[in-house]
């Protein structure tokens, strides 16, 4: 068993390989790893020699530890190494790169790696992202300790386990393990974009691709326009088209109002006519007005109805909805009445028609209004969704609250990192 | 609308290049250049070819890997190169950026007293507002700030055409070198280079153009962006000379400072351009306060994977907001000291400087023509001899010049 307990990759590199005769093989440059059950495994030793390398089976190494690595075979009989693509090499692919911390939700370095004796295999079982492995790779982590502890505190350890990292590019997803993906799609979807925004942006792209339909969109909806366009344009059409599907209407014609034409007709192609429709009726209007901030889809019934019809029919149609607060009453050409709130209608007597108890005076803008004048007359009167009407008073669509202060207050993840 | 889109969507990739050079011309560079026209007339243009040549190789090298990465430098040497050498290239740059924060502080403190108002109640107000602008204000106003004070550097093209230069001369002057073969003369053109092509430059502009998610189909414009920015430097740079040259040269007035040079003017070129001179000083020495500190303090968050930002706080970017705030803070106490060693900090900081610049120069190159990284992007097998000559060339003289702080001629 060629290694017992644990060491830090930086604790080998560059550290002789003596072979039976006591003669030098060469210094340790790298490992390769293989996907193992449950952790990635060493499989060998890349060592170098007068500038040449040479690969070392783990099969063939005799001691691996931090004071000295053997191998069996004679320094003369290793084959040499060709540096290929197709293997996963530690220092070369891992070591110094940016992943991302699925449990804290931010991006990294990787400053160490952690190997750990499992089974007669060697393991990576950690990652260390803190100050303590940049120490050590610099080879002052000792003397680092000391100074710390003049001050009567002491440095950190930072370690992820493997179990929690997400690799950023697709080579590492031979070894990818099927709890991260779960891990990031269980984040919030704010979260992952804020992930996303601190990478490169193909890396990002790529990490994107990972999640299901729909964490997509709601990660999609947190980032800001040009972001979100460079991610689709990455993406299949049919791709693309699924995801959109998935954001409110408002949100995803600014979205599509910011692709390029080509690709934006190619997407709208493949929507469902439905929501293709709702879409093209908003793409129609001003970003910063009323009809550029407001959705399509809201719940309107015909007066007559009773409150126990109405909530029959709440139950089905509110699944797909965003703002349910509010349930306006419109007549046969979709003219506005009244409103009256979900509270209301659940305090309601069953058998009252929706006529009775609805608000006639409900207050409203054209698609025209800015967007200030939105947020006015929705902070002044207190109401979650403002609704949105034509001249002959026919009811088009309604502004939520959330979508107003997006506009005035972007929320910390759509802003950008840094551009000064 | 689609007008306007497109007008916003120019200059969404115009902007780093230019906004880099821009701060290029800090309160070091003003100096030197000030001190060159007033020492040498009008006999030190010509450098300013050459460097602008050398400028928009480098310039365009590091342009071009921002673009095609998405990647900042002191991220790609990281994974490149190892933690090892990224601590002490880092390390470095921390020392030297300091110095040109100091540098800048210093501009800020001398174009104060020279517009009439004390360093001791207008430093502190400065640092506090450069350090609220940028901790506690949105992205958008920090950019507005900047772009309104990018604007202010026309003051010197101003004051180069008030000066009624005698045109044919500076022309003759600019394209036909005049060398004059006394150690002074060598010092200050190597100087020139020496402020024009600094280390953090290359870090700053890589990573905002990677920030900026500049495609790489667009990659032509943001070319022009970063060469059009070479020139608006150097253009900067060669009216600063000229006024100098025009009206302090023939008096045989000396100046050491770039504040000097606003007091020398008053009794010859009137209040105005005194003014201007004083004012222009005031906006590069703070444009340079707001952008190094911050610049140094990601660079060096980014390679070591430290967590950054702008809008973090203390407890969740704790590395990043120290190094931005000491930085400032001990900028801004060092001016205020009285006897503070303010000039052996900044010939340390040119000294460092000079010995960072070639590392970063060398990795640059390397990195540029790793067909791994660029595809084919990299350089074309000309182009890399114009840039491998250039950076020898730039890291000779910059060597000359450290040789020569530590050991000066005679």
């Amino acid at each position: 068993m060629p290694l017992f307990g644990e060491l830090f990759l930086s604790e080998i590199l560059r550290k002789p390989v003596f072979d039976p005769r006591g003669d030098i093989t060469g210094k340790v440059r790298d490992v390769v790893v293989v996907k193992g059950d449950p952790l990635p495994k060493l499989s060998s030793v890349v060592v170098e020699r007068n500038r040449k390398s040479f690969a070392i089976k783990w099969e063939s190494i005799n001691l691996f530890n931090k004071r000295l690595i053997s191998t069996y075979l004679n320094a003369d009989a290793l084959s040499a190494y060709d540096f290929s693509d197709d293997d996963l090499l530690v220092v070369r692919d891992i070591l110094d790169k940016q992943i991302v911390d699925a449990n804290g939700a931010k991006v990294v370095r990787v400053n160490d790696i952690k190997l750990e004796g499992y089974e007669d295999e060697a393991v990576l079982i950690a990652v260390d992202v803190g100050m303590r492995g940049i120490m050590r790779r610099l080879g002052i982590e000792r003397g680092s300790e000391e100074f710390m502890r003049l001050f009567k505190t002491h440095l950190p350890y930072n370690l992820i386990s493997w179990n929690y990292i997400q690799p950023l590019k697709p080579k590492l997803n031979a070894i990818t393990l099927t709890v991260p993906r779960q891990m990031v799609s269980e984040l919030h979807p704010a979260d992952i974009a804020e992930i996303i925004s601190q990478v490169p942006r193909e890396e990002g792209a790529h990490f994107f691709k990972g999640l299901d339909i729909e964490t997509a969109a709601e990660a999609l909806s947190e980032l800001e326009p040009e972001r979100q366009a460079e991610i689709i344009d990455t993406m299949r059409a049919e791709t693309a088209a699924d995801i959109i599907e998935e954001m409110p209407p408002d949100e995803a014609a600014d979205l599509i109002s910011s692709l390029s034409a080509e690709k934006a007709k190619e997407i709208l192609e493949h929507i469902e006519r439905e929501e293709a429709e709702d879409i093209h009726e908003l793409l129609g209007h001003e970003g910063d007005t009323a009809g550029g901030l407001m959705t399509n889809v809201f719940i309107a019934y015909p007066p007559d109805i009773t409150v126990k019809e109405a909530m029959e029919r709440f139950r089905k149609d509110a699944e797909d909805i965003e703002t349910v607060y509010y349930i306006y009453v419109v007549d046969d050409l979709e003219k506005l009445l009244g409103v009256t709130s979900l509270r209301e209608l659940l305090l309601a007597e069953q058998e009252e028609r929706l006529a009775g108890i609805m608000e006639t005076k409900v207050k409203s803008v054209t698609p025209e209004a800015d967007e200030l004048v939105v947020a006015e007359i929705i902070s002044k009167y207190n109401i979650v969704a403002l609704p949105v009407i034509d001249n002959e008073g026919v009811l088009l669509g309604v502004v939520a609250v959330d979508d107003v202060i997006d506009r005035i207050l972007p929320p910390a993840a759509k802003r950008q990192r840094r551009r000064v | 609308m689609s007008r306007w889109k497109k007008f916003l969507l120019f200059f969404s990739v115009m902007g780093p290049g230019i906004i880099t050079a821009n701060i290029d011309n800090d309160a070091g560079g003003i100096t030197t250049y000030s001190v060159a026209g007033a020492r040498f007339g009008y006999g030190l243009l010509w450098t300013l070819i050459p460097t602008t040549v050398a400028l928009v190789v480098i310039q365009e090298m590091v342009a071009r890997m921002g673009v095609v990465t998405g990647k900042g430098l002191s991220d790609l040497i990281r994974e490149r190169y190892g933690v090892r050498t990224t601590f002490y290239l880092m390390l470095g740059l921390l020392i030297a950026n300091f110095g040109t924060t100091v540098a800048d502080f210093a501009g800020w403190a001398a174009s104060m007293e020279i517009l009439g108002f004390s360093k001791y109640v207008m430093l502190p107000i400065g640092a506090i507002s450069i350090w609220i602008l940028v901790t506690r204000g949105s992205y958008r106003s920090v950019e507005k700030v900047l772009l309104l004070a990018c604007l202010i550097y026309i003051g010197y093209v101003i004051s180069g055409v008030m000066a009624r230069p005698d045109w044919a001369v500076v022309m003759k002057n600019t394209v036909v070198p005049d060398i004059t073969w006394n150690s002074e003369y060598i010092m200050l053109s190597i100087a020139i280079i020496g402020t024009t092509i600094t280390p953090w430059m290359q870090f700053y502009l890589q990573s905002s153009i990677a920030e900026k998610g500049i495609n790489k189909e667009d990659y032509k414009a943001s070319r022009l962006d970063v060469v059009v920015g070479c020139f608006i430097t150097d253009i900067v740079s060669f009216f600063i000379i000229v006024t100098c040259g025009a009206l302090l040269f023939p008096h045989g007035i000396r100046i050491n400072e770039a504040s000097e040079a606003s007091l020398a003017l008053k009794p010859l070129a009137g209040d105005y351009a005194s003014l201007i001179f004083g004012i222009s000083l005031a906006n590069a020495s703070l444009l340079g306060a707001i952008i190094v500190p911050l610049a140094t303090a990601y660079y060096i968050c980014e390679a070591m994977g430290w967590e950054a930002g702008i809008n973090k706080s203390f407890s969740e970017a704790p590395q990043f907001m120290w190094i931005y705030t000491l930085m400032i803070v001990f900028s801004s106490l060092l001016i205020l000291m009285p006897g503070a060693p303010l000039v052996s900090i900044m010939v340390t900081s040119s000294v460092i400087n000079g010995l960072v610049l070639p590392f970063v120069l060398v990795y640059a190159i390397a990195l540029v023509n790793d067909k791994k990284l660029m595809g084919e992007h990299t350089n074309p097998s000309v182009y890399n001899y114009v840039a491998w000559a250039t950076i020898a060339v730039v890291i000779v003289l910059t060597a000359v010049l450290i040789v020569s702080t530590i050991v000066p001629l005679s």
